[in-house]
């Protein structure tokens, strides 16, 4: 099943003017990323180094001090404040059709949500205070963040998470047609002999993209997955009976799973890792391997900014948590998962780090997988 | 809600956070902000021209190509030239403002 590009009945009429500009977005952004960004480290050293000698004396050293030294070349300066506004600007440009369309987004949610014939379910817990480390920051400048819930039956924040997700991710070069369930399907055929879950689960399923997409390549398998905004999870869960595929969502946190111990085939996560803290990282890694059955795997997918060769190109992908609300972009990048995991209880001949091409267009994904001891 | 603009306001409305600024000066970077809203706008009624010209070669019965290779001498060209100059000393009115130039002879 494609994610991106999907037709169904929970996306914003949008007039042409609205695509005119989302695609012009794409365009400042992609010129930023392909054009300007790349030269970055390169400005630092005839720029951003030589200013902060000649300001200190010395060289920098520290990552705060490679961090002022950027701040002092010009050139690093105009593309930080060019990108972040392009940034904001995917949120202007997908937010207008959306709140223009939004009594007939938020009926049509609802109709599905509430459809004698619906194939999945939605499980909200009112009592459920979404987790402060995601919910309190507009995470990538999206207004509101994950876990904005403006009442009942309201979907904005998956509504603009899974539009804002696709403007970004073209402006990212990232191909129309790629998937992160697409690449993790293809990791499970390769890598694992062409697994078959029977029961799958997804932590931190925010719009709904790959729960869909598991269901509709496994349409045998119980599909279930979990986010901690109720927004997030209205729409996802209408979104699915919208596309036909049966997915059961559940409003919880990845760090504390309602479900029982060995009662998965398949526990995935994409893009998570980033979005959360080291402590809840390891907490979501054990309870995945908690409710994974003996035999089952895990896969964990996140982007793939790890692994950088100096201290600048890392202060220079860290320009996101200073500038994008990812707050935990750079904890991500530096972590030693291969640890967490064993932390988790895997065996360490069972866990693996993959470099994985997308399905379509020339990005990369990281991931690290385990098959739990039978 | 069916206005644009009362949308665009919703939207703003529930945005959080503060907002680091990258530039030295945080006017010249709002103003940076305004001119790349701008170019994205002009990108948008670039659309629109390109949409409508091609509707009207079709209407003709021309390629869109002959329709863009089309020019004007004369009164018409004088026309449009005029109308470049107004425009562009609109947008680049403060270089020539005596004001702006009083101004800086000051802070000299």
């Amino acid at each position: 099943m494609k994610v991106r590009d999907l037709q169904h009945a929970l996306l914003p009429a949008a007039c042409t003017d609205d695509r005119s500009r989302q695609q012009a977005v794409v365009a400042v952004r992609r010129f930023l990323n392909g054009n300007v960004r790349p030269r970055n480290v390169e400005v630092f050293e005839t720029e951003g180094s030589p200013a902060f000698v000649e300001r200190f004396g010395r060289q920098p050293q520290s990552p705060e001090e490679v961090r002022q030294a950027f701040l002092l070349s010009p050139s690093y300066r105009l593309w930080s404040a060019a990108n972040r506004s392009a940034q904001e600007m995917i949120w202007v440009s997908v937010g207008e059709p959306i709140y223009r369309d939004l009594p007939r987004i938020t009926a049509a949610a609802s109709a599905l949500s509430h459809a004698p014939e619906r194939l999945g379910s939605l499980e909200l817990d009112p009592g459920y205070e979404p987790s402060p480390e995601v919910a309190d920051v507009d995470i990538h400048l999206q207004p509101g963040g994950y876990a904005m819930d403006r009442g009942e039956d309201d979907v904005v924040a998956g509504a603009l998470y899974e539009l804002g997700g696709n403007v970004f991710s073209f402006g990212q070069g990232i191909g129309r047609g790629d998937s992160k369930a697409a690449v993790v399907i293809r990791l499970l055929e390769s890598d694992f002999g062409g697994f078959e879950p029977k029961r799958i689960l997804d932590i931190g399923c925010s719009a709904g993209a790959a729960s869909a997409a598991y269901a509709a390549h496994y349409p045998e398998a119980e599909v279930h997955a979990v986010d901690i905004g109720a927004g997030m999870l209205r729409y996802a869960h209408a979104r699915a009976e919208s596309l036909g595929v049966a997915v059961h969502y559940h409003q919880m946190d990845a760090a504390s799973l309602k479900f029982d111990d060995d009662s998965f085939d398949l526990v995935v996560s994409h893009n998570l890792m980033h979005e959360i803290g080291e402590e809840k990282r390891r907490s979501m890694m054990k309870e995945a391997r908690r409710v994974l059955r003996p035999g089952g795997i895990v896969v964990h997918q996140d982007v793939a900014i790890r692994g950088l060769p100096t201290l600048v190109h890392q202060v220079e992908r860290d320009w996101d948590t200073h500038f994008n609300g990812e707050a935990h972009w750079n904890t991500y990048a530096m972590a030693d998962l291969v640890a967490d995991m064993k932390a988790a209880g895997f065996a360490a001949e069972d866990v693996q780090e993959h470099d994985l091409p997308a399905v379509h267009g020339k990005n990369r994904w990281y991931a690290i997988s385990a098959r739990k001891a039978a | 809600m069916s206005s644009t603009t009362d949308a665009l306001h919703a939207l703003l409305a529930t945005a959080r956070g503060e907002r680091p600024k990258s530039l030295a000066c945080a006017e010249a970077e709002e103003v940076l902000n305004i001119a790349l809203a701008l170019l994205v706008e002009l990108a948008v009624a670039g659309d629109r021209i390109d949409r409508l010209e091609r509707l009207v070669a079709e209407l003709r019965g021309q390629p869109v190509d002959a329709l863009r290779a089309i020019t004007y001498d004369g009164d018409v060209a004088e026309e449009r030239q005029a109308a470049t100059d107004a425009l562009i000393a609109r947008a680049l009115r403060i270089m020539v403002d005596p004001r702006a130039a009083r101004a800086k002879g000051e802070a000299d």
